[in-house]
């Protein structure tokens, strides 16, 4: 049964009232929002929320599985052997698929921890801290060339316009700190997908992520746009009170106006936020050993460390939904490697200490308990070299995330690809299940976050996701 | 899109005609009865039930807790095949073997209980369960049913209501809006104030504000007669060029049109300016709007008198190519349905105001719209083509060249002759060039002779350098080689071994890559070759039987560009090759580079260097001819397909699940006489004939009713895009019929529709709180307090700072005339692009990745789909952008210095840019403040400052 008409009968039921009412209750719901109402005050969710904010930690190219947490002796033993395997890309253009060469992970495998989890030494700093990750290992997703598999990571759609799932769950919760927008994508690339990853497609623009920075831009010039005043602090005060003069005085020639009190209120508002969001953007207030934590300072760290310290300082003031972006603009972004596998280790080595870093820090705050982190790319990698070469070509199929904090359970592992960590093929988790997952950790449930669009309800997981209760604590 | 992750797809419909008859005769032993009861009946609990019965769930429609139930199978077909494994879907799912097809959905059964099920279905499936499997769909109304609802049926033109206050009326849509306010019990708002009533006008005809001389004329007129004033001042406006500008751009929102595809790879549309010029065009002749139906879907087939006709009718198309289009999505035919789609989504809602997409998977739930109409109508564009290419790696659109007038025409023609002539003689004595480029530089370099990289200019990566994989024959047999040698694949293990170079590039640049191999008998002809560069990845095919053209050492691979220390590499693979493969090295040469060394050879020998002057001189002669010779224009657009056929249903919306074969063909609802397409055309011209009928239902309301919408900031319905029966119901369904008979009855025309409702006294009333009776205005009590919309506050802001430019129509990407838009660089104008022309904001660029940031503050609507209406609101980043956006401060700036280049005192400049900014005089209390703001003696940054704040203030936002 298609869960979407459920809920959909149900409202219908409850309202008791035809379609046409529902159709009215959305477009006067807007009107409202419009007015007086803030439409990003904290909502109550569907549930009870495990996780009260989430970072997203997102691996733009493609993070190979079978060289970082999805350890399958079977490359080493068969390395350089010709074997069949259903590749996607082949099958996709040609409907064959060639006999592919098996390639060995470039890094080395080893358990971890009291959990015993494996984990290679691509990673070696997160490495030690797979007690607190529940790596899932069986993820699949749609979408073969990065543009469609970014889309459909972040929207649930690699060809339809929908809303990006930070703007779902704006829209689901609101925002804890109204000074603060509540869903920032810091240094997020102009491609694959561009802004339509953070954007709110018909949901209304509140709900929209915040660029901070952009990708190719340095994460110390990262800021929200327009928030540095214009003038000195005098000037800008002058100005700023004959603006509210004037607005009073229009105001009171159209008394009980709510848009235009809106409109007064939206001036308060920002000029608020150019004094409290600087400083919740500025991390020169942190210690010495924060900043060494997260690698900020050294010359290979430095850029995702300092992401990573905003993500946290974000986290802290209420920012619901902070995405961190690993990734650049071009068409083969960083993860990408088609050739030369060995260029992973630049990029680990970018990215490894930083997390580690946010994860232990997180952890010694307290903040894990009800912070997601999410680590993760659109998808993996083939086990096998492509056209025979050094690199390894995209695999939809099958790959690994993980998960920390947040309600979901610590030092475990879910699931399993094949024996070459191709295809996913035990408990297998949609990306529409872990958007499912992700989504009831904060409490929100995807078959009721709906939006009324022409004429249907939407969900972020249209018809299909499953809740993966099993991570869940 | 059409899900590709589904549990059903089309692999058994080949078993289609072995049905359920057959199972159902297969006589039970018992051995088959135990076979089943202890085998398969505890497996399909276990494993399948929860999903396939009749108590639990029927996903895909498939029941598998009776032997019907798989016989008759799910929305694909039958589930079993009995006694055939390897055609029934049931054991495909189960094994694991195709993406689209895996269940259980979560985890692959265990190799064993596989071979049961195998085993079951090769016994010819004995199954003892009998029973009916009812299937129950749930469907929207029937064709029949639908043609009830009030929006299928056609509509009525009915007399002018009598009304209680027969003096308020001023035309025949007055009666139908006050019998309404009557019936109520309320009273109509009193008729705007001039002031404010010009201000209005000028905004909703025009997008910009009246001047302060245009607001006192105006004023001095209403004296007079207010009527006789406001029908002049709209004629005056309906003429004016800012009208098409305006209203195109509205139509621009609903046709979601943009300058490039967005997305995943974003591509620029080059030429899509043309169809935004076309529309604003179409709107300044009032051309009737069926005809602007019909060409936008069907300009290519309709006759043209003149090739002007015929350069606006294929541009026109362009509607039917703008979406955002994921031009790399790897599966071609799943790609052409992603195209179609769209466009059916989008046709849907912007003429006839129908969610038709939602029909795609299966038959509209709530619409009388089945699954076979939307395929019907699939089935047209399927036949025609969007896409110039179906194999590329990435794809892209059609840039149809477009025909000129006859001597210009004439010209062209001459011209393209001579560029092809020309053409041909500089290829043949390129040729000719690279015969003695040869033989000069194998003179020159000693052929034979083993050469150090050292020696080589640019880029040099001996094979010693590169990465192998297989086993690979070191060799220096054939003495030409560079560096230590070469390798060859033994001519064995095909398909195993390849080589990879990783080049380190000093520099960000197109470069010429050449491979160096050894030539000898029994080389292969098609040694295969993949070149990842910044731009993408291409595939070259090398004949190393024939000697080496360049220094007999190389042979150029193409010219690619490559980033600095990128991600680059050249591959090469003995995939497939016919002989012996060689390698020896390769060589990346920049292109100033290259310039450099033919000099060298030139120096070595005249006679080449003769014929290096020669060619020269033709691409000289050919670069001045294509710069000075006419330029053959493009335009998106799209054309027949070769293919003219019929649509196959795909169950559940999932490409490759093909079921039933639909004829061409409408929505049926719609409809009242019978669909002949011909078959040797798609049918679009009988789609846009049915769109564009005057006896659709459809047409005329939804486009009625978006006029409506534009100048009250509410629809009789509204609901804009969709007139389903999830829609909202029009609040005044008379007054709606009328309009659109009347509409239709008087040639479609858009300019004499706005001047009947502008004229109206409902739209002249003034704005006022809402009342508790009808909280939302839908009975048109008093006009809606409107928000200036994005562009008009840009236009507005430049207007005031006096910076705006007029200029009509064109191009306005700058960069976009020097690029080829099928080069992929291409994306690079769009993210790096810096918005800084002063025009109106219907030219500024429409990237889809990169949208001017007013445009995305101010809620300018998402331009990757069709929209009707924006959403409106009011965030904080709005008011950041006021007090602190560079492009704000900036008009305040030059506001001010407009402001004091007049004479007058400070009072006056106060007066005049209040009337300039806000459309009025500042009251005694604002100027009062504003004085006192500015001081004795301000200075043109204290004008700023204010100027500034009067673009800040709620006053300039709202449009009363």
């Amino acid at each position: 049964m298609n869960p979407l008409l459920t809920t959909r009968r149900r409202a219908l039921r409850t309202l008791g009232c035809g379609f046409g009412y529902l159709a009215l209750a959305g477009l006067a719901a807007q009107e409202k929002a419009r007015a007086s109402i803030n439409p990003l005050a904290p909502r109550v969710p569907h549930l009870k929320p495990r996780a009260k904010r989430i970072i997203f930690l997102f691996m733009a190219g493609g993070v190979s599985q079978v060289d970082s947490f999805d350890h399958k002796p079977r490359l080493i033993q068969d390395d350089g052997k010709m074997m069949d395997f259903a590749d996607l890309r082949s099958l996709a253009k040609t409907g064959k698929s060639p006999q592919q060469r098996v390639m060995r992970p470039l890094w080395n495998f080893a358990q971890h921890g009291e959990s015993g989890l494996w984990a290679s030494d691509l990673f070696p700093e997160m490495a030690k801290h797979m007690d607190d990750l529940c790596v899932i290992r069986s993820m699949h997703t749609e979408g073969i060339a990065h543009g469609p598999a970014t889309l459909f990571l972040h929207t649930g759609s690699t060809t339809f316009i929908r809303p990006s799932m930070g703007a779902w769950v704006n829209y689901g919760l609101g925002t804890e700190n109204e000074n603060l927008p509540g869903f920032v994508s810091l240094s997020p690339a102009l491609g694959n997908g561009g802004p339509r990853n953070y954007g709110n497609a018909f949901l209304p623009a509140i709900y929209q992520g915040t660029a901070m920075g952009r990708a190719g831009i340095p994460a110390t010039e990262a800021a929200i746009r327009n928030l540095k005043p214009a003038r000195s602090p005098e000037e800008a005060r002058r100005q700023f009170d004959l603006l509210r003069e004037l607005n009073v005085e229009q105001l009171t020639q159209k008394p009980g106006e709510s848009e235009l009190e809106a409109v007064i209120n939206s001036y308060e508002l920002a000029w608020r936020m150019q004094t409290t969001a600087p400083e919740v953007l500025d991390v020169g207030s942190e210690s010495p050993e924060t900043l060494a934590l997260y690698g900020v300072g050294d010359k290979e760290t430095d850029n995702f460390g300092r992401q990573c310290l905003l993500a946290r300082r974000m986290c802290e003031a209420g920012v619901r939904f902070v995405q961190v972006n690993y990734g650049d603009n071009t068409n083969n972004p960083a993860w990408d490697q088609h050739s030369n596998l060995k260029k992973h280790g630049e990029h680990a080595k970018a990215v490894d200490k930083p997390v580690a870093g946010l994860l232990a820090d997180l952890k010694q705050r307290g903040l894990l308990e009800d912070t997601i982190v999410w680590w993760g790319g659109e998808f993996g990698r083939t086990p096998y070299a492509e056209k025979n070469g050094t690199g390894r070509d995209h695999n939809p199929a099958g790959f690994s995330v993980w998960l920390a904090g947040g309600g979901f359970k610590p030092g475990i592992t879910f699931g399993e690809t094949d024996e070459f960590g191709h295809h996913a093929i035990i408990d297998k988790v949609h990306m529409h299940d872990l958007h499912a997952t992700l989504l009831h950790a904060l409490g929100l449930d995807h078959e009721k976050l709906t939006y009324n669009y022409a004429g249907r309800d939407f969900r972020l997981t249209d018809v299909y996701g499953n809740l993966v209760k099993e991570v869940l604590v | 899109m059409f899900p590709r992750s589904t549990f059903l797809p089309a692999a058994a419909l080949l078993a289609f005609c072995v049905s359920a008859s057959h199972a159902a005769h297969v006589p039970l032993t018992p051995a088959d009865l135990e076979f089943f009861e202890s085998k398969v009946r505890p497996l399909l609990v276990e494993r399948c039930l929860d999903c396939h019965s009749a108590e639990k769930k029927v996903k895909g429609g498939l029941r598998l807790d009776t032997r019907e139930g798989w016989a008759k199978g799910g929305d694909s077909g039958p589930a079993i095949v009995p006694g055939d494994p390897g055609k029934s879907m049931l054991v495909t799912a189960v094994r694991y073997t195709d993406r689209d097809l895996q269940m259980p959905e979560k985890n692959k059964l265990p190799d064993a209980e596989i071979a049961i099920l195998e085993k079951w279905v090769q016994m010819g499936a004995p199954d003892p369960r009998l029973g009916e499997t009812a299937t129950k769909q749930q469907t929207g109304l029937t064709l029949e049913e639908g043609r009830k609802f009030w929006a299928y049926a056609a509509p009525k033109q009915s007399p002018p209501p009598p009304v209680q206050d027969a003096t308020w009326p001023r035309t025949g849509l007055d009666h139908f809006v006050l019998s309404k306010i009557e019936a109520a019990g309320l009273q109509p708002a009193p008729d705007a104030r001039a002031e404010a009533l010009v201000r209005r006008l000028h905004f909703n005809l025009v997008g910009l504000p009246p001047t302060p001389e245009e607001i006192d004329a105006f004023s001095e007129a209403s004296q007079n007669s207010p009527q006789a004033a406001l029908e002049k001042a709209v004629d005056q406006l309906l003429a004016s060029p800012r009208f098409g500008e305006t209203w195109g751009r509205r139509w621009l929102d609903v046709a979601r049109f943009a300058e490039s595809s967005g997305g995943g790879r974003t591509l620029l549309f080059k030429d899509a300016w043309r169809y935004r010029d076309y529309v604003i065009e179409s709107f300044n002749a009032d051309v009737p709007f069926d005809r602007f139906i019909r060409e936008q879907l069907a300009g290519d087939l309709l006759p043209a008198a003149t090739p002007a006709d015929a350069r606006r009718q294929l541009t026109a198309t362009a509607f039917l190519a703008l979406g955002p289009t994921n031009y790399e999505e790897q599966d071609k035919q799943q790609l052409r349905f992603d195209v179609i789609d769209e466009q059916l989504d989008t046709l849907g809602r912007a003429f006839l105001g129908q969610t038709i997409g939602c029909a795609r998977c299966h038959d509209h739930k709530f619409d009388p719209i089945p699954q076979r109409d939307y395929y019907a109508m699939a089935g047209i564009l399927a036949s025609t083509r969007t896409l110039f290419d179906y194999e590329e790696n990435v794809a892209r659109w059609i840039a149809a060249p477009l025909p000129s007038d006859g001597p210009a025409e004439a010209a062209l023609r001459d011209h393209e002759g001579k560029v092809a002539a020309l053409q041909k003689d500089l290829s043949g004595a390129k040729a000719e060039l690279a015969a003695l480029s040869k033989a000069v530089t194998q003179e020159a370099v000693k052929p034979g002779l083993p050469v150090a990289p050292s020696e080589l200019p640019g880029i040099v990566i001996d094979d010693a350098q590169a990465k192998l994989v297989g086993e690979w024959k070191h060799s220096t047999f054939v003495r030409s080689y560079v560096g230590a040698g070469y390798v060859h694949d033994l001519n064995a293990g095909k398909g195993e071994k390849t080589i990879t170079f990783t080049p380190t590039l000093p520099k960000a640049d197109r470069y010429e890559v050449r491979l160096a191999y050894a030539h000898a008998s029994g080389r292969a002809s098609n040694v295969r070759v993949n070149v990842l560069h910044a731009d993408g990845e291409d595939t070259v095919f090398v004949d190393q039987t024939q000697a080496p053209p360049i220094d007999g050492r190389f042979v150029s691979l193409g010219k690619y560009r490559f980033e600095k220390e990128g991600a680059g590499y050249v591959l090469i693979s003995n995939d497939d090759a016919n002989g012996f493969v060689t390698v020896d090295a390769l060589q990346f040469i920049s292109e100033s580079e290259a310039a450099k060394k033919d000099q060298s050879a030139d120096a070595a020998n005249p006679l080449r260097a003769d014929v290096a002057q020669r060619v020269k001189k033709l691409e000289a002669q050919l670069k001045q001819l294509n710069k000075e010779g006419p330029v053959r224009e493009t335009a998106m657009a799209v054309r027949e397909d070769d293919q003219i056929a019929d649509a196959q249903i795909r169950v559940r919306g999932v490409e490759k699940q093909r079921g039933e074969t639909v004829p061409r063909g409408f929505l049926r609802v719609a409809l009242t006489g019978e669909t002949k397409l011909p078959s040797s055309q798609s049918g679009r011209r009988e789609l846009a004939d049915w769109i564009a009928a005057a006896d659709n239902p459809l047409t005329a309301r939804v486009f009625v009713n978006r006029v409506w919408t534009w100048l009250f900031g509410a629809g009789l319905v509204r609901t804009v895009d969709n007139f389903g029966t999830t829609g909202e119901l029009p609040s005044h369904p008379e007054l709606l019929d009328d309009l659109a008979v009347q509409f239709v009855a008087q040639g479609w025309s858009t300019k004499r529709l706005v001047r009947e409702i502008v004229l109206s006294r409902t739209w002249q009333q003034s704005v006022r709180s809402e009342s508790a009776e009808d909280p939302e205005n839908r009975l048109f009590t008093h006009a809606n307090r409107r928000r200036l919309d994005a562009e008009q506050i840009r236009d507005t802001l430049l207007s005031v700072s006096g910076q705006l430019k007029l200029d009509y129509g064109g191009l306005n990407i700058i960069q976009a005339g020097e690029i080829n838009p099928n080069d992929f660089s291409a994306q690079n104008v769009e993210y790096g692009y810096v918005f800084a022309d002063t025009r109106r904001s219907v030219y500024t660029p429409a990237f889809r990745n990169k949208r001017l940031e007013l445009f995305e503050v101010f809620d300018f609507s998402d331009i990757n789909a069709s929209m009707g209406q924006r959403n409106v609101s009011t965030v904080a980043p709005q008011a950041l952008f006021f007090l602190n956006h560079p492009f704000v401060l900036e008009q305040a700036r030059a506001a001010a210095e407009r402001g004091l280049g007049s004479n007058g005192d400070d009072a006056g400049r106060i007066s005049t840019a209040f009337r300039r900014t806000l459309g009025r005089l500042p009251t005694s209390a604002e100027l009062e403040k504003c004085r006192r703001f500015l001081g004795p003696n301000p200075t043109i940054e204290t004008w700023a400052q204010f100027h500034q704040t009067l673009f800040a203030c709620v006053d300039f936002r709202y449009l009363d």
